[in-house]
C-alpha cells in the first residue's frame, strides 16, 4: 500500500542503549558448533559486540529514562506532548498498555493519546506512519514516538541463529506538524501468512508458560531452545528479504519520481552485514551510502535498529546538514515497510547510555 | 596479500595450504567457508568474488589470482 504525507517533519531522534556489553567471541563456546565455524560466521554476518539489559530493566526504564534526559537539557517540553506512541513486542506487562504506564512515570498531561504497538523489524515505520496520522488532528501538533525491546532474555543462550545478534534498547523520536510542505512518501506490506517466521510461541494467551514449555530442546541445526524463547527460521527470512526489499525501494522511488543516487543514505533495519550488503547489490548502490555497522557495534534490537543506525552514523552531523533519507524496516509479521523523508536539521540526533 | 596464506588456512580450518590445493579437496568446503572467503577478500582487499567466480577458480593458487586480478 502506498502512503504519502504532508506538512509533517521529523524534528529529533535520540537512542538509548544499555550498558551491559557482550562480546561474541565470549559465547562461542554455548553454541554446539566448531570455533572456527562460529568465527567464520562473525566475518561474514559482522557479529562483535551487543548491549542487553541487566535482568529487571524494561521497556518502561528506558524510555522513562530517555525522556527525562530530553526534559533535563531542555531538548523537550513535556507541556507540548499530544501523543506517545511505544512501539515494542516485549512490554512491561500484558496490561495496562506500556505507553499508559510510561505516561504515568512522566507526570504527563491528561489531555493526551497513548498508544502501544506490537511490531518489531518494521516497527520504525510503522510508529512513523501512526505518528503521521495522529497530527492530522487539529489539536495534535507534536507526537512522540517510543521504539523499545529488551527481547535478549527471550532468546536461548545456545541458539546460535538468533543469538549472536540480539540487543536491547530504546529510542525517541519526536514528530511535528511543518508548514514546509516536504512530501513523504512510504509503502507497507504485510503478509500474516508468514507468521511463524519470527515468534515466541508460549507465554501468551494461546500457549501459556510451564515447565514443558521450558524445556530445552535441539532442532536439526544444532540448537538448544525452548517454547519460551524466540525462534527465527532465519533461512525464510533471509529468502523473503532478498525478495521484497529490493523492488520495495524501487517502487517507492518510482512513485516519488526520485533517482536512487540522489538519495543521501539508506538506513535500513539491521539484521547482518551479510544481508544487507546483498540488498545493497539488487538495489545497485554502493554499500557506503547503506551502512551496516549496528549489529557488530550493539547488536539488532528490532524497531530501535533504524534510529541506532541514523544516531550512530550522523549523530550531530544532522544538527548542522539536511539529508535525504530512505528507510526500510522487514521482518516479523511479516511486515515490510519504506519511507523516503528529508531530515532537516534536527534539534538533536545522538546516542546515549542508560545509568 | 601477505596474510592471504595463513587466513585462507584459518577458514578451511587446517594448518596449512599450497597453492596447488584444490579448494573442494577440503573438509569444510561448505557455503558457509565460501561466505566467509567473500567477506574477507571484500574486507581486506575491498575486492567483490562471487560464488561462482571462487569456484570456478578451483586451486588456493587460482584463488589468489582472481583476488589479484581485481585488486
Amino acid at each position: 500500500m502506498n502512503l504519502k504525507f504532508q506538512n509533517k517533519k521529523i524534528t529529533g531522534i535520540l537512542t538509548v542503549l544499555p550498558e551491559n556489553e557482550i562480546n561474541f567471541e565470549d559465547e562461542i563456546e554455548n553454541y554446539n558448533f566448531s570455533s572456527s565455524q562460529s568465527m567464520k560466521l562473525k566475518l561474514v554476518m559482522g557479529y562483535n559486540k551487543r548491549r542487553v539489559v541487566n535482568a529487571g530493566t524494561t521497556c518502561s526504564d528506558l524510555c522513562v529514562f530517555g525522556m527525562n534526559y530530553l526534559f533535563d537539557n531542555k531538548l523537550l517540553d513535556k507541556e507540548t506532548i499530544d501523543a506517545l506512541i511505544l512501539v515494542t513486542q516485549s512490554p512491561d506487562h500484558f496490561m495496562p498498555p506500556t505507553s499508559n504506564i510510561i505516561q504515568g512515570k512522566l507526570d504527563l498531561k491528561q489531555d493526551m493519546i497513548c498508544l502501544d504497538i506490537n511490531q518489531g523489524c518494521s516497527g520504525y515505520i510503522v510508529g512513523l506512519n501512526q505518528a503521521f496520522m495522529l497530527l492530522e488532528q487539529e489539536e495534535i501538533n507534536k507526537v512522540v514516538l517510543l521504539n523499545a525491546d529488551v527481547l535478549s532474555s527471550k532468546v536461548s543462550k545456545k541458539d546460535r541463529n538468533s543469538n549472536p545478534l540480539i540487543g536491547d534498547g530504546a529510542s525517541i523520536t519526536i514528530i511535528e506538524k511543518d508548514v514546509e510542505n516536504n512530501i513523504i512518501y512510504g509503502n507497507i506490506k504485510m503478509d500474516g501468512r508468514g507468521a511463524d517466521a519470527l515468534m515466541i510461541p508460549a507465554g501468551g494467551f494461546k500457549m501459556p508458560s510451564t515447565n514443558e514449555t521450558a524445556e530445552l530442546k535441539e532442532d536439526k541445526a544444532g540448537n538448544l531452545r525452548s517454547l519460551d524463547h524466540l525462534v527465527m527460521k532465519g533461512d525464510e527470512v533471509f529468502n523473503f528479504v532478498q525478495k521484497e526489499v529490493p523492488p520495495m525501494i524501487e517502487s517507492l522511488l518510482e512513485k516519488a519520481n526520485f533517482d536512487k543516487d540522489n538519495v543521501d543514505f539508506y538506513m535500513f533495519h539491521q539484521p547482518n552485514k551479510f544481508m544487507l550488503n546483498k540488498i545493497a547489490d539488487k538495489i545497485g548502490i554502493p554499500h557506503s551510502k547503506l551502512p551496516s555497522n549496528i549489529v557488530e557495534n550493539f547488536g539488532n534490537a528490532s524497531g530501535i535498529s533504524i534510529p541506532t543506525v541514523i544516531t550512530h552514523n550522523l549523530g550531530k552531523d544532522l544538527t548542522q546538514n539536511s539529508y535525504q533519507i530512505c528507510m526500510a524496516g522487514f521482518g516479523v509479521g511479516l511486515t515490510w515497510a519504506s519511507l523516503l523523508i528529508k531530515l532537516e536539521k534536527l534539534d538533536f540526533c545522538e546516542l546515549i547510555n542508560y545509568k | 596479500m601477505d596474510n592471504f596464506q595463513s587466513t585462507i588456512a584459518e577458514l578451511l580450518e587446517v594448518d596449512d595450504v599450497t597453492m596447488t590445493d584444490e579448494l573442494t579437496s577440503f573438509e569444510c568446503w561448505d557455503s558457509l567457508t565460501i561466505l566467509s572467503i567473500i567477506a574477507y577478500t571484500s574486507d581486506e582487499f575491498n575486492v567483490t568474488l562471487s560464488t561462482d567466480e571462487i569456484n570456478n577458480s578451483e586451486t588456493i593458487g587460482g584463488l589468489k589470482s582472481l583476488i589479484e586480478s581485481k585488486m
